[in-house]
């Protein structure tokens, strides 16, 4: 004869309250409220230290300035674009230069999220061929070819990139997505 | 977690070729989209919104219906140990899965010049294995409440109801109800968007605090559904 199992919920009943977890579901769910309130009242943002320009007008405004404009083609849904806002456009330092040296115009893709883009992205998106998020797109005043940075680099390179710009005028970049972008509209 | 329950559910579950075939197409498809598209990233790779359901659908439900559930609290099994171990089972294997198709996603995109970096890889995988243990927690529920694999029907009607009361929320310009609507979608999907979470200041709370919310409530309350279930032989 086996030897008899012990039995493997003690007094022979299968149901059990789940004390614990109806306890802990309680707790979130006064957490979910309460950090919901809290948030909605204070949302947290991306960090965001550049002064971004609307996109109309800005090619007019960095002719008058004398100073190029840096298009920052971007999505929300890019993983790169985000890790680019992070270490650049939230760097102290490296917004602080941006704003001072161009005319900064973010041009957000909303394919994903809406279904299109406004007018003024599709326009901007065809005449600079932008296959691939992030894609920096540098236009000097007066005309001249765009300089393309098209996929995130890392910090160091991004910025090295826009300080040839800035002081030694255009130099030649590569302008095929590379890795560290996250491409598709 | 009761291992053998889990692992008996997996072999349970390997022996549907009409699962497997799904699972096999919701792996395959999205890495030759990956294959054929590399510029476009891990996000061709999608949600694990289809490979949990094929995965769970009737995880519970159909042990009501077949008579199993009877079988095993007759071992004696505990209810909760038995609810804790199908959500296990169900998402370690959508976690499995998941983790897989990114490890070959990686290979192609990498073969083909357009290696993501090694954060994406990270969020990427730990996104969707969020997602897989969160849409498990819900499928719990939803079968601790109806037999078979009508947990499957109610999570569609459940989507179905949640978009039409949010739909009204926004024609009507009713803000509340369009926010009641987005919470439920929310909740029937509890998911995190990790590079939101990671590149926001200061790091937001509130959809931690929900997607822990609503997997820690979906788990309670499938428990207390299945101790609500009186089981004998002769019951359906």
């Amino acid at each position: 004869m086996p030897p008899a199992e012990p039995p493997a919920v003690p007094g022979g009943s299968t149901r059990a309250r789940p004390n614990a977890l109806l306890v802990l579901a309680a707790a979130l769910l006064v957490a979910r409220i309460g950090t919901g309130l809290y948030e909605e009242r204070h949302p947290p943002s991306m960090v965001e230290l550049v002064h971004w320009q609307p996109i109309e007008g800005a090619e007019a405004r960095a002719s008058a300035e004398r100073r190029p404009v840096l298009y920052d083609f971007t999505a929300e849904w890019c993983v790169p674009c985000q890790t680019m806002q992070r270490e650049v456009f939230s760097d102290p330092q490296a917004a602080r230069d941006i704003d001072l040296n161009f005319v900064p115009v973010r041009v957000l893709d909303r394919t994903r999220e809406e279904g299109q883009n406004l007018a003024v992205v599709d326009s901007l998106q065809r005449r600079f061929r932008i296959n691939a998020f992030p894609t920096l797109v540098i236009v000097r005043p007066g005309g001249g070819d765009p300089v393309l940075l098209s996929g995130y680099q890392g910090k160091l390179q991004t910025l090295q990139r826009l300080h040839a710009v800035q002081v030694q005028g255009l130099l030649p970049f590569p302008t095929s997505a590379p890795p560290g972008s996250a491409g598709g509209r | 977690m009761n291992v053998t329950l889990v692992t008996t559910f997996w072999r349970q579950r390997l022996t549907s070729a009409v699962r497997l075939a799904i699972v096999a197409m919701l792996t395959g498809v999205p890495l030759l989209a990956v294959a054929f598209m590399p510029g476009a990233g891990l996000g061709v790779l999608g949600n694990a919104q289809g490979l949990v359901l094929t995965l769970g659908a009737g995880m519970i439900g159909q042990d009501v219906s077949s008579g199993v559930l009877q079988l095993l609290c007759a071992r004696p099994v505990g209810r909760p140990d038995y609810v804790l171990s199908r959500w296990s089972a169900v998402g370690l294997a959508g976690v499995a899965i998941s983790l897989v198709q990114l490890g070959l996603a990686v290979a192609v995109l990498g073969a083909r010049g357009h290696a993501p970096s090694t954060q994406e890889i990270a969020l990427f995988g730990a996104q969707r294995s969020f997602e897989c243990l969160g849409l498990a927690a819900v499928l719990a529920l939803l079968s601790s409440l109806i037999g078979g694999i009508g947990d499957l029907g109610l999570y569609l009607v459940a989507n179905l109801g949640a978009g039409i009361v949010q739909m009204v929320g926004q024609v009507k310009h009713w803000r509340w109800m369009d926010t009641a609507g987005a919470e439920l979608l929310a909740s029937l999907t509890p998911t995190l968007d990790l590079p939101r979470l990671v590149a926001s200041t200061p790091m937001p709370w509130s959809p931690i605090a929900s997607y822990a919310s609503t997997v820690v409530l979906c788990l309670a309350l499938a428990i207390l559904a299945v101790n609500r279930k009186e089981l004998s032989y002769a019951s359906g």
